[in-house]
């Protein structure tokens, strides 16, 4: 778990992108969000890996989402029964159902549905907010808390010398 | 395009991909075996067992073994276990969310054996489920088993209508006797009559000589008749006296002779000797043995019901549920949700092994619109039985089940089973020959069923603690063929059976026969006993009668007596007898006047 939050930490501070590390939490948020085992997962996750996706926060995201998806699922469940059941999509449902590759991937299931039409939706806004704060955070954010005592006290903990492990910068002036 | 592509994370993705299969390829046995006994101890609440659990790929067959499921009831004992079971299922239609097993096959599928150490147990059930009518109906023959009573104590009960008759006619008979004797004390005797008599004679031999004489004899015969007349009152009085005792002698003898019928009425009805002719002896000796065959199928009901009812919550409840379903759409080629095609099932019970084969075994019938088919066979029942099933039957739409079967059992060995054991009587058939054929049908939750039942070459034995319930065994163990028909009708958690059988006529027969020796001797004695009773009654009032015509007869010839003496008309005679010598004189006279005037 530490490591987990390192490497989160790590990307945050590296030179990598913010996009490269939105996308990672936009795409760990739709991963999250459904059962592990689909198909729309593992296209995710080759995705993930195919492209140059943060994968650490790509993993945390996942976990949190994952986590949080246990408090959504009456409302995942929801969203997927009403549109299963809505009355205008019933044509273009039974044309999926007729292909194997809807049903490989679950998505004649309230729960797999609601999970990744929501996880689809939100990940865009989520993608451009996670953007956002990952930008404000470079700028402000870090040189703010790095005056903290707090902060100070941390970066002679284990868990910044493990931090310092995952990031290859050694013991840091 | 370097700047977005990461060559090496597509080596990583199957290298992830590799190591999903291969966690799946090496636990997947593992995992599916924890799954099986994890959800069937949830379903079950109590310990279940696999053995092993082998998964083949190439087609994806299941193979289970060892399997036992702790009865909750019966920690010690599982509630059912199989050695091996093998379940070819559809890869494609389970990634696809259905279960479609094409064929199952269960190995030595055994039902309430023991298991080697005891279960755990996690939920307690209900153990106030009811019954059935376990236990019900088996006061007929303890009613019927009331010891009869000795004749001699029943005769010398006092409140028999006999012995209360006898008494109230002899009381009578001394009332009307002490009445009777005052009257015959005042009424003229033999010697009052013959002295009554020799006056009129000595008033008769009178000679009258001249009126005065005549005017005597009058006056005399008159004191005479009026002393008849006062005697005569008294007589009278006799004759009613007599006429009144004699009615209410004839009445309460007509009752005392009419009291033994009465008394056995009372009697037959307090022992209910008459209850032999409407015994159920069917019900009775086979009833506890239809309920527990009927209790296993209300049993099986009972797993089932749930799982019906479950799947009977709406729509709207449905949505709630928090791990979503599967909404499937119009298909080409529609399948349930779970659907076993072929199953084969090997059951062992204590009374043989069964062949069960299953087709369409499913709980959506009308998403392909075939029934489940059921067929269940054995040739070793009891030994050497033979039993043939087949049972079909279906949910619709709305979940209602409705189902049709028929079933046929020939040459099975019954051999030590406990017909009755109750505190009247124990009674078990040590062999005979069962054969048998019935149908049955269920819709929703109401059974339907008829069945006839043959037993051949029974011999039983029994012992029973009092004469009736040793007749009746004695009279079971006389008949060598028996056929039962055993109707179920109503809610199949607690149907309506109905026992009849040609069975109650040759019991209620045979019974009666024997019984009805018992209680021809009970009778004879007991109406022997009455009539004895009724005669000594009626013998001692004989006397009384006797006595009592003596004195009828008496009054009747003292009344004659004294008619004929008052009637005896001596002064008319005497006159006539006067005038006539009164004339003859005057004639006599006017002759001798005349001669001596002619002469």
């Amino acid at each position: 778990m530490l490591s987990l939050l390192a490497k989160l930490f790590n990307a945050l501070n590296s030179e990598s992108s913010t996009r490269q590390i939105s996308l990672a939490i936009a795409l760990g948020f739709i991963v999250g969000l459904s059962p592990l085992l689909t198909l729309h997962n593992i296209v995710f996750l080759f995705i993930v890996l195919f492209l140059r996706v943060n994968i650490g926060g790509f993993i945390v995201a996942w976990g949190f989402f994952k986590g949080l998806s246990y408090l959504l699922s009456p409302l995942i469940v929801n969203v997927g029964e009403s549109l299963l059941t809505a009355e205008s999509l019933q044509s273009m449902f039974d044309a999926f159902y007729q292909f194997s590759l809807f049903k490989l991937a679950h998505l004649h299931h309230t729960y797999t549905l609601g999970a990744l039409v929501i996880g689809c939706l939100l990940a865009i806004p989520l993608y451009f907010i996670s953007n956002f704060l990952i930008e404000k955070y470079r700028l402000h954010i870090k040189a703010f808390f790095e005056k903290f005592r707090i902060v100070k006290a941390l970066k002679a903990s284990k868990f910044y010398r493990l931090y310092c492990q995952v990031s290859g910068q050694g013991e840091l002036s | 395009m370097s700047r977005f592509i990461r060559w090496k994370g597509l080596v990583g993705f199957f290298v992830v991909i590799a190591l999903i299969m291969t966690f799946i390829y090496f636990f997947a046995d593992a995992l599916v075996k924890k799954g099986i006994e994890k959800s069937g101890e949830w379903y079950l609440g109590a310990e279940v067992n696999v053995e092993n659990v082998e998964i083949m790929y190439a087609p994806l067959t299941l193979n289970i073994e060892g399997f036992q499921a702790t009865d909750p009831e019966k920690p010690t004992y599982n509630l059912v276990s199989f050695s091996q079971a093998s379940a070819g299922v559809d890869v494609w239609q389970y990634l696809f969310g259905k279960l479609y097993i094409s064929d199952l096959t269960v190995a030595e599928l055994r039902i309430d054996q023991p298991r080697l150490s005891a279960g755990q147990v996690f939920t307690l059930i209900d153990q106030n489920v009811e019954n059935g009518n376990k236990g019900a109906d088996n006061s007929v023959l303890p009613g019927l088993d009331v010891s009869l009573p000795a004749v001699d104590e029943l005769l010398n009960n006092s409140d028999l209508l006999t012995v209360k008759q006898g008494k109230v006619l002899e009381q009578s008979y001394q009332t009307e006797k002490k009445k009777l004797q005052g009257i015959y004390e005042t009424l003229p005797n033999k010697d009052t009559l013959a002295d009554y008599k020799k006056q009129v004679e000595a008033l008769t031999n009178i000679k009258i000589n001249s009126l005065a004489d005549l005017e005597k004899l009058n006056k005399d015969f008159t004191a005479l008749k009026a002393q008849f007349d006062a005697d005569q009152a008294i007589v009278k009085q006799a004759k009613e006296q007599v006429s009144t005792s004699k009615a209410l002698l004839t009445k309460q003898t007509q009752a005392l002779k009419e009291a033994p019928s009465a008394d056995w009425k009372i009697i037959e009805s307090k022992y209910q000797l008459d209850s032999v002719e409407g015994a159920d002896f069917a019900h009775m000796l086979f009833g506890e043995q239809a309920r527990e065959y009927f209790g296993y199928a209300d049993a099986v009901y009972q797993k089932i019901a749930p799982l019906i009812k479950s799947s009977k919550v709406d729509k709207q409840a449905e949505k709630t549920t928090s791990e979503g379903r599967y909404i499937h759409f119009n298909d080409d080629t529609p399948l349930p949700d779970v659907l076993i095609e072929q199953a084969k099932f090997s059951l062992i019970l204590p009374q043989g092994e069964f062949a069960i084969s299953g087709k369409e075994l499913t709980h959506q019938h009308w998403v392909r619109g075939n029934n489940s088919v059921v067929n269940v066979e054995s040739d070793n029942v009891q030994g050497s039985g033979k039993l043939a099933l087949a049972l079909d039957f279906s949910l619709d739409k709305q979940r209602i089940l409705s189902g049709n079967g028929i079933w046929k059992l020939s040459d099975v060995d019954l051999n030590a089973v406990s017909l009755q054991e109750s505190s009247a009587f124990t009674l078990q058939l040590d062999s005979g020959l069962l054969s048998g054929k019935g149908t049955f049908s269920l819709l929703d939750d109401q059974l339907d069923s008829e069945n006839s039942l043959s037993l051949d070459n029974t011999q039983y034995s029994g012992a029973g603690t009092s004469h009736l319930s040793t007749l009746f065994i004695d009279t079971v163990q006389s008949l060598k063929t028996l056929s039962l028909t055993i109707t179920a009708k109503g809610k199949m958690t607690a149907p309506k059976l109905s026992i009849s059988s040609p069975l109650d006529k040759q019991l209620k027969n045979s019974m009666v026969k024997q019984v009805s020796n018992k209680l021809t001797s009970f009778k004879t004695d007991v109406k022997a006993g009455l009539n004895t009773k009724l005669s000594k009654a009626l013998g001692m009032s004989n006397d009384e009668a006797q006595s009592l015509v003596d004195v009828e007869a008496l009054i009747s010839q003292t009344d004659q007596a004294l008619d004929n003496l008052i009637n005896s008309d001596v002064v008319k005679a005497k006159k006539k007898e006067f005038e006539d010598k009164q004339k003859k004189k005057l004639e006599d006279k006017v002759k001798k006047k005349l001669g001596k005037l002619f002469g």
